[in-house]
């Protein structure tokens, strides 16, 4: 046991490796600095490429968000794993999703990125792993206190196939181009990797993070709750990949100032994180984990990641989502109304244990 | 005999392994086997003698026996 406990910790070690490694490759070929992957902003560009908000410089369909679910999507099937599943509370994950992504867009970016941030020496980055922590924090005493969204139950193929089939659909309006659908000129829209590289590496990242279960979420989690560090490894070989990467290219600049797509607002990036930690904890996963788990027919997550999109259109439409000069006013309104909500759900759904069970 | 149970829930996960500690048995919760499974729940490890009884265990998905390299499926709910 103790030989394949090993052998699975080498395995989630090189998957972080590789993963920091692409993150700096998609960097090198156009992605924004210290945004090799954010599915946060990917997904918010998704949303403004369809029109969903008009926010000039993010609209982009991003084909590294198509690229891990149907990564994730062909390993599950692959290693027969593909397991349609669904019907713990999707309404109130779909509320979760969009509050991760409110959270997200106050600090500017998901756990993933925050993870490539910190390795490009942005230190406003540490600041939001802070904040992450002390949210994940408050989703543990939840779990403890018997917090639960329910049981999922098995549902057809199809419905854990549909969001797959919806990002097979993007694809093809991405590589189509038709004049419907937005591309931003200029800002960190306009910045991107060349089409089929972005799509292949979010395949390679999707099987990988489908065969390892990586998560950013639960690997502090895991940590805490039973001092199980293998999710863990992941998130550190991320960090050491890509801070070797950034060195090597040049684009390690350690500070607080002047970070690319971040701002300096220490309160409101930690506040942004522990939203994101907090939610995510009662989601079961990080953002980075929903749309994997979504990919391998999880229904529940595909509705989550239904709600960071959602989320995303209504923090540019309602002026919500920071900005490098700062948060926003409405902003900072929506995180502390995203952690009253969150905090109410994680109450109300904590249930009693019943005796002799 | 050394068993791994799998919920649905980590709440089922919680509230058996507080009734098994109650009843003085070695329980553990922990992440659930990659062997097992490819979702990111958790489980409970606990050992006992001769076959467990879970019936009635809330949101109990299924029992695993720990054998030599693997598991052998116990109980699986539908």
């Amino acid at each position: 046991m103790k030989n394949v406990k090993n052998k699975k910790t080498l395995w989630m070690i090189l998957t972080g490796l590789i993963i920091g490694a692409i993150a700096v490759l998609l960097v090198a070929n156009g992605n924004p600095k210290n945004m090799g992957f954010c599915i946060a902003c990917f997904i918010r560009d998704i949303a403004g490429g369809v029109g969903m908000h008009q926010a000039a410089i993010v609209q982009y369909i991003r084909p590294e968000i198509i690229g891990l679910v149907l990564g994730a999507l062909i390993m599950s099937v692959a290693g027969k794993e593909f397991k349609a599943q669904g019907g713990s509370s999707p309404v109130t994950r779909f509320v979760l999703g969009f509050f991760v992504m409110v959270g997200a867009l106050m600090f500017l970016g998901c756990p993933l990125r925050m993870v490539l941030r910190i390795a490009g020496g942005d230190l406003n980055a540490v600041v939001g792993l802070v904040g992450f922590v002390v949210g994940i924090l408050a989703g543990i005493f939840c779990l403890n206190q018997g917090f639960s969204l329910r049981r999922t139950y098995e549902q057809s193929p199809l419905e854990g196939g549909m969001i797959s089939a919806i990002n097979v659909a993007l694809l093809v309006l991405v590589v189509a181009a038709p004049p419907v659908i937005y591309f931003s000129t200029e800002g960190p829209g306009s910045m991107r990797a060349p089409l089929i590289l972005a799509l292949v590496a979010g395949l390679v990242v999707g099987a990988l993070c489908q065969k390892t279960r990586l998560c950013m979420v639960g690997g502090i989690r895991d940590a805490v709750l039973f001092k199980d560090f293998y999710l863990l490894w992941g998130f550190i070989a991320i960090i050491v990949a890509a801070l070797i990467g950034n060195l090597i290219t040049g684009n390690f600049t350690l500070g607080f100032a002047g970070q690319p797509v971040a701002h300096t607002d220490g309160v409101w990036n930690a506040l942004g994180m522990v939203l994101v930690g907090f939610a995510s904890v009662l989601l079961g996963g990080c953002p980075l984990r929903q749309l994997i788990l979504a990919g391998s027919g999880n229904s529940d997550s595909a509705v989550t990641v239904l709600g960071l999109f959602v989320g995303a259109a209504f923090c540019h439409n309602f002026k919500l989502a920071a900005s490098a000069e700062g948060p926003t006013p409405n902003g900072k309104i929506a995180v502390i109304v995203g952690l009253v909500v969150v905090a109410v759900i994680a109450f109300v759904n904590i249930q009693k244990q019943k005796k002799n069970s | 005999m050394t068993y791994i149970a799998t919920f649905y829930t980590h709440f089922g996960a919680l509230t058996f392994q507080r009734e098994q500690k109650r009843q003085g048995l070695n329980a553990q919760m922990m992440p659930v086997p990659r062997a097992l499974s490819a979702s990111c729940g958790v489980c409970v490890r606990f050992a006992q003698e001769g076959e467990p009884q879970v019936e009635g265990a809330t949101d109990l998905e299924g029992l695993y026996q720990e054998e030599k390299g693997g598991y052998r499926c116990v109980f699986q709910a539908e």
